[in-house]
């Protein structure tokens, strides 16, 4: 195994300093002749013994478009990835590779695994420069055979724009309803223009929009429409409305000014563009010092956000760095390293201090450790060790989860709602309504985009079947 | 993009805007309010409805920052804004109370005092609307006062220059130690709002208010708008807007209320200068 080359092939990342200066993305990706060399240190394993595809949660057939991107025929790369994925720009950008195809590399027991993320992306973004996912979409348009079927989609995040996307090509007329003023749910207010591109999203959007895909801004399903009536009107729906609401911490002080959800700093500035206020009329304030709370991506994201707006940022997570690594993106935590960000482990809040005119000044934390237990979700358990520390903080953005917006289910009773809030679903993703289905993190509580495609485009077939078995029936 | 279909002074700062939007106007109750947003840089504002007829929602809107002066200054009847979300918010039950006091001292509070009343008089309810300006001349027009719902109506204005001398709490103040009061709501400053939740506290009163705080997408996505509600957080685009008023902590409210003051003068000023220059 002489011929395996041990280290990986770089993209082309930008340096720290420069990248700090503005929101523009932070790596530019693979260049032909790297993805090629990069392609080629896989060693393709046959697909039935692939770990990288069963490490991958939506199965795409790696050692196979890897092999394309090798032999240099991007179009066979992009037809291969379309079989499973239709969005691998936006994938390769946010997907944990690490904890999931790249983990399972043989490539990998002998040296770093082979970069399967930025090569899945490098295969988006060059097909599209090169315009034959323009070539392939018209293809795809030009087999489809419209069966006069409509199904609404609620939310237009990565299950809705999954769901809809697999619909509009098994024929569907689909219309997706959406609550904000601009489309892409949580790659649009939530992950930063750094990390994916506004443009890119645009594009992936416009990719629905050319196979006849509706999309209704402006309009909050529960509120401006009920799921009834959508069911008077289409023959189907689903439920991809993400799990939409901040958790604050219940501790004092926290509604003192300067405090910030992750949600609602990082749609004041992705969504709302307060970055560049007054420019854009939405204001955002970030001090000299920034404490972020939590240790996810969101966490990372909003860190390195208040990095860009000049200030110094902390992040102080109640675990250590390795359990972060579960939660974060290696990437994203390295980026932020990089980016002068500060980490502050086995922390946990205990009271924000205000000083006395209502803003925050500080936050004071009880110092925890670890203890051999895990906890349900497989974590390590934590306990206060009695000790306290004080750090200062103008600015504070709580990123410590999300739960289930109850907006939706509020206005529709029969629509059965587990305990967490989340949409109870079937193996099938049906609720329990009949017609309604429902997938990505309104079923999930919080997971990944690449698991909210995955249901998406399951809960299209799902649709698929359940009105193809009514149509026989009647 | 939405067709602006009216637009009026109501005073010198507070004027009445209708824009077509059939989608937010077909399921629109009291309690709701509606999102604007005027151009793709623009921000999203909260605004109470004043009326709502053929798909059309009227709105009472106060001259007082950034975006609600480009309203006033760049948009005109005919003219197209770029977003309007909505219905927002709990729509408040509307039922037989038994005497009810509408009570506003701004504009939000004055264009909900009409919706509500109309409402409440529905359900046979003895409605009493109080509105407070500054001075008489202040005054809005007598067609978009609460008036002609109401069985009793009151003006008031703070110098006395018309109607009642003084604000509505010491009206209601007045008015509850004659009669018996079964529900005082209440809408317009938040000054206003937690003098009078004190007034009907102390009087055993239930008081609900029209609490408005800054808020981004208002359906409870972000917690912009989170008040402490019998101690707990609660987000008031989507719990409220018109929330139990003895259960609001009203200073944590009213100190949130300034958290972008700066920036927002920054943006007003900014405004007002291209506008001279012009």
């Amino acid at each position: 195994m002489s011929r395996v080359v041990k280290s990986r092939f770089k993209s082309n990342e930008r340096p720290p300093l420069e990248r700090l200066g503005d929101f523009e993305e932070v790596d530019l990706g693979l260049d032909d002749a790297n993805a090629v060399r990069e392609a080629g240190r896989c060693i393709k394993c046959p697909l039935w013994f692939a770990p990288c595809v069963k490490g991958c949660p939506i199965s795409i057939k790696i050692p196979e478009f890897v092999k394309a991107v090798e032999n240099r025929d991007l179009e066979k790369a992009l037809r291969i990835m379309w079989e499973d994925n239709l969005f691998p720009s936006i994938t390769g950008r946010v997907c944990p590779q690490e904890l999931q195809c790249e983990a399972n590399c043989v490539v990998g027991r002998i040296g770093e695994a082979v970069s399967i993320g930025k090569l899945e992306r490098y295969v988006g973004d060059r097909a599209r420069a090169l315009g034959l996912e323009a070539k392939l979409l018209e293809e795809m348009k030009e087999k489809i055979k419209p069966n006069g079927r409509k199904v609404a989609v609620i939310g237009s995040g990565p299950a809705g724009l999954a769901c809809a996307a697999e619909l509009a090509k098994l024929g569907y007329n689909v219309t997706i309803y959406e609550a904000l003023h601009a489309p892409g749910g949580v790659l649009r207010y939530g992950i930063p223009e750094f990390r994916l591109p506004k443009r890119l999203l645009d594009s992936e959007i416009e990719k629905l929009s050319f196979l006849g895909v509706e999309i209704r801004l402006n309009h909050i399903v529960g509120k401006t429409i009920s799921i009834n009536e959508l069911l008077n009107e289409y023959d189907a729906v689903f439920i991809g409305t993400g799990a939409g609401a901040p958790k604050f911490l219940e501790i004092p002080g926290v509604n003192l000014n300067n405090i910030y959800s992750a949600n609602e700093f990082l749609t004041r500035v992705n969504l709302m563009r307060a970055d560049r206020f007054p420019e854009y009329d939405t204001p955002v304030k970030v001090g000299k010092r920034t404490v972020v709370i939590g240790g996810g991506n969101t966490a990372m994201d909003a860190a390195r956000v208040a990095r860009r707006m000049g200030s110094e940022v902390v992040v102080a997570y109640r675990r250590g760095r390795e359990d972060m690594l579960q939660t974060a993106r290696l990437e994203e935590v390295k980026h932020a390293e990089e980016e002068g960000v500060s980490f502050m482990y086995f922390v946990q809040p205990v009271e924000f201090i205000g000083d006395g005119k209502g803003f925050v000044k500080g936050v004071r934390f009880e110092k925890m450790k670890p203890i051999d237990e895990v906890d349900e979700k497989g974590k390590r358990k934590i306990v206060g060790t009695g000790e306290f520390v004080e750090l200062a903080a103008d600015t504070v953005i709580i990123a410590i989860g999300l739960v289930p917006n109850k907006v939706l289910a509020e206005s529709a009773p029969d629509l059965k709602i587990r305990d967490d809030g989340t949409v109870e679903v079937d193996e099938a993703l049906q609720t329990s309504i009949p017609g309604v289905f429902a997938g990505g993190d309104a079923v999930r509580g919080e997971a990944t985009v690449v698991l909210a495609f995955s249901d998406g485009k399951k809960a299209a077939h799902s649709i698929h079947k359940y009105l193809s078995a009514k149509v026989k029936q009647s | 993009m939405l067709r602006i279909t009216g637009k009026i002074d109501l005073n010198s700062i507070d004027f009445y805007m209708e824009i077509e939007a059939p989608h937010v106007a077909r399921k629109w109750k009291p309690g709701n309010f509606v999102i604007l947003m005027l151009h793709e840089k623009g921000e999203r504002i909260p605004e109470s409805v004043y009326s709502v007829r053929d798909g059309r929602i009227g709105m009472f809107i106060r001259r007082h920052g950034k975006t609600t002066l480009e309203l006033y200054h760049r948009f005109k009847v005919g003219d197209y804004i770029y977003a309007v979300s909505g219905p927002h918010g709990r729509e408040f039950p509307i039922k037989h109370y038994g005497t009810v006091i509408y009570a506003s001292d701004a504009v939000c509070g004055h264009a909900e005092n009409a919706s509500f009343t109309q409402e409440l008089k529905k359900y046979d309810n003895y409605v009493i609307s109080i509105q407070t300006f500054e001075t008489g001349k202040e005054v809005y027009p007598e067609e978009f006062l609460a008036e002609k719902h109401a069985d009793e109506h009151y003006v008031t204005t703070l110098d006395g220059s018309a109607g009642v001398k003084g604000h509505y709490t010491d009206l209601i103040s007045k008015i509850i130690s004659e009669r018996r009061v079964d529900l005082v709501l209440t809408g317009g400053s938040l000054a206003g709002m937690f003098k009078a939740s004190e007034l009907t506290r102390r009087h055993g009163i239930p008081n609900y208010a029209l609490v408005r705080t800054i808020m981004v997408d208002g359906t409870g996505m972000c917690g912009s708008c989170r008040v402490f509600y019998g101690g707990a957080v609660r987000f008031a685009c989507v719990d409220g807007p018109v929330m139990n008023a003895h259960l609001i902590d009203w200073e944590d409210v009213m100190r949130r209320d300034k958290r972008f003051i700066e920036e927002q003068e920054k943006a007003k000023n900014l405004f007002l200068s291209k506008i001279i220059a012009r």
